[in-house]
């Protein structure tokens, strides 16, 4: 008897364990249900879109979000007041983030000494849940960015003083300084505007695990696990989006991502395996989108760790690393050769000081001159879920032991690899970075100023602070490109890095696919996405 | 094990012999599994003791000129993605995982076995404490268990033998417990205490000798899952670090290429893990029918 009621007990239990988990799925609740019924049936006949992507996110929250997959939920779901211009270079279709272009600011003023700007918010406009967008929303929004983990660098980096909302529908944004990256910052994902009335009634977490903006996609569910589905916000002050319904599937391997564009089964999907490019390419349903990005992969050297606090030594690896064995057989020529801590298509970019080839005759002899004839023996953190990185690794490996270096590679998962790039005490790793303003002041001031956030190598040089400083603080475009091009010069001859290459942005697509444009940041924006029936 | 009694009924009866086997060794060799098993595992070990003399190239020497190559006179098994030859890597790699299981199942019975005795020949809360700690090992999955394990020590190969040789542990203690349970109550353990023979020599003595078949037959199949536990470990990112040939981390480094059509970079890692499992499988089998009195007597 007892054994029976222990185990009814135990199935009660496990029914209501089963209740709380339904309805505490707070993707679908019952008031988005009801109202998105009526649309449902209008968005039936619209073309469904399903897209393979590598990880599944980690937050909603525009404030806290920072990796890909969490951007690109945020830019579904939300508008910024401003946002990028397209332009079109060969047929493709590019971002342009010098050109700020009005979202939920309809137009705006700037002060004479350019440290007020003064936005009007677009009249009629309202949040997915009805709520109009207003001044104090904008207010609320930047707000949280201020005060949030993860956003509150950019928040400093835009020099924002204060915002105010002077009216319903004009808020004044005034800086500390003039700042020529201001509104680029303001496009970004992190300053998307949130619906305060909801958030305030939901609770602080609520946007951790909900959407609250007035985006073109309502987020009908979340799993990371599993997939995201967003149905189109059929009020959207641009007009309805052309699809009626977008999955992203979270697919973790890329071999299967591959397979299932190459299959059909999805219809775009991103972070494509370059040896895989071609065979896509013969594949006549589909399109690859491979594009030049300003994504660098680099070797960090931590400069303040024996022995790479010698200058020499970190030259001499510059000088050992098989860069055409990289660009060709790790990348299969969807890379290109970087040559300054900065990208490429960076405004600004210079290759000045830029001396290194693979020579290891030229590696030994500064070995040699730094005291190291006989070679060393360092540790390098290998971080998992990027293929390439582990093939550079190896051919870097076996390039150094040619010289006498031995490098001891320790993997590490991608999260514990983040955890102790963080704690500044890494000798070497490889790592990627993005920069989402496309502007060296932006991309230099997180890696390579003394104090940036993700200089994560401790490079430290006291010249190269200097420049970064009196650059942001140059209003004149040309003579900030000089300042920054000093800069770039004298890190690249001391080397804090060994420049692997730029990565070319691979997406595939299925040819039923027109409006994709390219953006820095890599996020693919879905609504002017259409797809043929 | 079910697989060792069908294993044994499986034999077909022998033609009468010149000379009845009796000796270990002449029973398991007329045990044609167990000789096929033995076979494997020899060729494994002289492969592994003489890798350096018979592999044709560096297993480490990239050659990206020569990336992808099938099978083909030049390298018999092909290269991989850095231009490596694949059969030279799987011949190191026969060292790396033969090592790993003799280390693996060396720190699972040298640890497991004297737990088991003194918690069967103490008995009391020391025993219960013992096999309950044991229990608490055995309910996890072995391979969750020795992630676990590896991911917290931090991953490289000692790392995953100290995993897998953990995860072994229970199984031996449980085996030397139900063996000692037994033999502490034979005649000769209690004349042993009763002329006041040391407890720890009665165990090493008179009790192991006596409990060692079951362990010798656990030894054998054990190596055979830690090479397998190992090569899931490198497979996983949690194993031997690059550029060390070692199986299970060449297949998870071959797997990206599986659709791609190249093959060869799994499967000749594949059928070397899949063959030397085989072989220690059989074996175990084998010394578990030619050990075990009634199997053998109903021959």
């Amino acid at each position: 008897m007892k054994k029976v009621k222990l185990l009814s007990t135990l199935i009660a239990f496990s029914v209501m364990l089963a209740g709380c988990a339904s309805s505490a799925n707070p993707q679908t609740p019952a008031a988005t249900n009801s109202a998105n019924s009526g649309a449902a049936a209008q968005s039936a006949a619209k073309p469904f879109l399903t897209v393979a992507y590598s990880e599944g996110g980690t937050t909603l929250d525009p404030a806290e979000a920072n990796d890909l997959t969490s951007d690109t939920l945020v830019l579904a779901a939300y508008d910024q007041l401003v946002t990028y211009g397209i332009k079109t270079e060969n047929g493709v279709n590019l971002a342009n983030t010098e050109d700020i272009q009005p979202m939920l600011a309809e137009s705006w003023e700037v002060s004479d000494d350019n440290t007020v700007y003064t936005f009007k918010i677009r009249p009629g406009v309202t949040f997915q849940s009805g709520n109009p967008v207003d001044a104090a929303a904008v207010a609320y929004s930047f707000e949280r960015v201020a005060s949030s983990s993860s956003g509150s660098f950019l928040y400093g980096m835009a020099s924002i003083k204060s915002v105010t909302a002077k009216d319903d529908s004009t808020v004044e944004i005034t800086l500390t300084a003039p700042n020529h990256m201001f509104l680029q910052i303001i496009s970004m994902y992190t300053f998307s505007i949130v619906d305060q009335k909801t958030v305030e009634a939901q609770g602080a977490d609520y946007l951790k695990t909900n959407a609250a903006g007035s985006g073109p996609f309502t987020l009908e569910k979340w799993d990371p696990a599993t997939e995201a589905v967003f149905t189109p916000y059929e009020d959207y002050w641009q007009g309805a989006a052309q699809l009626g319904k977008v999955t992203l599937k979270f697919t973790k391997e890329a071999s299967n991502r591959v397979l299932l564009l190459d299959k059909g089964d999805v219809d775009m999907a991103i972070e494509i395996p370059p040896k895989d490019v071609s065979a896509l390419e013969s594949n006549s349903n589909l399109t690859v989108a491979s594009n030049a990005s300003n994504r660098i992969l680099y070797f960090a050297m931590n400069s303040k760790v024996e022995p790479f606090n010698n200058v020499k030594v970190r030259q001499a690896i510059n000088y050992a690393i098989p860069y055409d064995e990289l660009l060709s057989g790790v990348m299969y020529g969807q890379a290109s050769q970087m040559k300054s801590s900065v990208a490429s298509n960076t405004p600004g970019f210079t290759d000045a000081g830029y001396v290194y080839e693979h020579n290891l005759d030229k590696a030994k002899e500064l070995l040699k001159e730094a005291g190291y004839e006989n070679g060393f023996t360092f540790d390098f953190t290998l971080g998992s879920g990027f293929d390439d990185w582990e093939d550079d690794a190896v051919l870097i490996q076996a390039e150094l032991a040619k010289i006498g270096v031995t490098m001891n590679i320790n993997k590490l998962a991608r999260a514990q690899f983040l955890e102790q790039q963080k704690t500044h005490n890494l000798t070497s790793y490889i790592s990627k970075w993005t920069s989402f303003v496309n502007d060296p002041g932006y991309h230099l001031g997180f890696l390579m100023y003394g104090s940036g956030s993700s200089n994560y190598n401790n490079y430290q040089n006291a010249e190269v602070d200097k420049l970064w400083e009196q650059a942001n603080a140059e209003p004149d475009q040309a003579k900030r490109e000089e300042l920054y091009k000093q800069a770039q010069e004298i890190i690249t001859t001391e080397a804090p890095w060994a420049y692997l290459y730029e990565y070319n942005r691979i997406v595939g697509m299925s040819n039923k696919i027109s409006g994709y444009a390219f953006y820095p940041d890599e996020v693919i924006r879905f609504y002017p996405l259409t797809k043929q029936q | 094990m079910s697989t060792a009694a069908q294993t044994a009924q499986g034999v077909p009866p022998k033609p009468a012999a010149p000379s009845k086997p009796t000796t270990l060794w002449s029973l398991l060799l007329h045990n044609r599994l167990a000789a096929v098993g033995l076979a494997f595992i020899l060729l494994w070990t002289v492969i592994a003791l003489i890798a350096p003399w018979i592999a044709p190239y560096d297993p480490y020497a990239t050659d990206m000129a020569n990336k992808l190559q099938p099978p083909s006179a030049g390298h018999w098994f092909g290269t991989d993605n850095f231009g490596r030859d694949i059969l030279s890597r799987v011949l190191y790699g026969a060292r790396i995982s033969i090592w790993t299981g003799l280390i693996a199942v060396a720190i699972s019975f040298f640890i497991g076995v004297p737990l088991g005795g003194i918690a069967a020949y103490y008995g009391g809360r020391t025993g219960t404490v013992i096999m309950r700690v044991m229990d608490v090992l055995l309910s996890f999955p072995s391979l969750v268990l020795s992630m676990a394990i590896a991911a917290s020590i931090g991953a490289g190969l000692s790392s995953a033998m100290i995993a897998v040789g953990v995860v072994g542990i229970p199984e031996f203690a449980r085996l030397m417990f139900g063996q000692t349970v037994s033999l502490r109550e034979k005649e000769y353990v209690e004349a042993s205490r009763a002329i006041g023979v040391k407890d720890s020599v009665i165990l090493y003595r008179h009790i192991l000798p006596n409990a060692l078949a079951p362990l010798l037959v656990q030894a054998t199949l054990g190596m055979g899952f830690a090479i397998l536990t190992a090569s899931s470990l490198s497979f996983l990112g949690l194993g031997v670090k690059p550029p060390i040939a070692e199986w299970g981390a060449m297949i998870s480094e071959g797997r990206e290429y599986i659709i791609s059509g190249q093959w060869w970079l799994v499967t000749f890692p594949g059928l070397s893990i899949a063959t030397s499992i085989l072989g220690f499988n059989l074996l175990g089998d084998g010394f578990r029918d030619v050990l075990d009195p009634r199997l053998r007597s109903g021959k």
